[in-house]
């Protein structure tokens, strides 16, 4: 097992006429278990000069679904009009502008649309950084798939 | 406009062979814009005692505002319990409340279908985008009919 902590702090002194002030630290720790989290994607920094999306984290296994994987990913530009838009296959979670990261728990249920995917807003190039923390069966990113809808 | 600031520390010194140290520091602006977020739903906490799933976080006009879609808003949700073995699944999709519930699914264009994202044993934070879209809302399910405690703080434009 390994010993990965991750903590949080919120803070602002002029959203509210007192301050706010969020701390957090916890372990990420195997579904159920104080028994850490031994495997990870490592952090990977990537440039994308296209606006196509691209799976981030793929579903390899759906016997991940009942795991507690922690996702991290960072828009690393520095032009505030460039975001990337994260979804969790069909799913928008949002956009992340230049400077923003995002951490979020992760389990997998179900193969193509539990993927992570990230779409850049411009072609002119865009630096982001990511890494999932797990214990999965298999995990790894690789080019969108082709998917069926369910409405389709 | 406010000035909102996020730190994220992730460390390990056994997780890898070379220790991990990853710090990031962000500051909550509006889309497009060096000019901070300004609104807040507060930091709402609530105590579910049943293990059915429940809309978090809904989109669309709020008594606290009506956060627009498809901006820089962020959503902070904590699980301030203790427990490593009970937990809430935070999913993102409309409200399953039809019965039998609706299966997990593709996202659909219509309610009743959403697609999980993970778990927040005790401790647990988390700090995401929100796109606030029609069929995006925030959806929680407690492992437990215990009482678990949740706490959540969207910003928002």
């Amino acid at each position: 097992m390994a010993t990965t902590t991750n903590s949080l702090t919120l803070t602002s002194t002029d959203l509210f006429e007192d301050s706010l002030s969020i701390s957090n630290t916890s372990t990420c720790y195997k579904a159920g278990t104080t028994i850490g989290l031994d495997q990870t994607t490592g952090l990977k920094k990537t440039y994308l000069t296209a606006t196509t999306q691209i799976d981030l984290f793929t579903v390899m296994d759906a016997t991940n679904a009942a795991e507690n994987g922690k996702v991290y990913i960072a828009n690393l530009s520095e032009d505030v009009e460039e975001y990337i838009t994260i979804a969790i296959g069909d799913a928008v979670i949002g956009r992340l502008y230049a400077g923003d990261f995002m951490w979020m728990p992760y389990s997998p249920k179900l193969h193509l649309s539990s993927d992570i995917e990230l779409t850049p807003s411009v072609a002119t190039g865009m630096w982001f950084e990511y890494m999932c923390i797990h214990n999965f069966s298999a995990i790894d990113p690789v080019a969108i798939d082709t998917r069926i809808y369910a409405d389709e | 406009m406010a000035t909102i600031n996020a730190t994220i520390n992730v460390s390990s010194s056994d997780l890898t062979s070379s220790p991990l140290a990853l710090s990031k520091t962000m500051t909550m602006t509006k889309a497009g814009l060096s000019t901070g977020l300004e609104f807040t739903s507060g930091l709402v906490r609530r105590k579910l005692t049943a293990t059915t799933k429940i809309d978090l976080v809904t989109v669309g006009a709020q008594m606290y505002g009506t956060p627009t879609a498809s901006k820089a808003n962020k959503l902070y949700i904590k699980n301030t319990g203790s427990s490593s073995v009970d937990y809430v699944e935070i999913a993102i999709g409309d409200k399953a409340g039809g019965s039998p519930e609706a299966a997990e699914e593709l996202l659909g264009t219509a309610g009743d279908s959403f697609i999980t994202l993970g778990k927040l044993f005790g401790g647990d934070w988390m700090l995401i985008p929100f796109e606030g879209t029609a069929n995006n809302d925030i959806l929680v399910t407690p492992s437990t009919a215990e009482v678990t405690t949740i706490e959540w703080m969207l910003f928002f434009e």
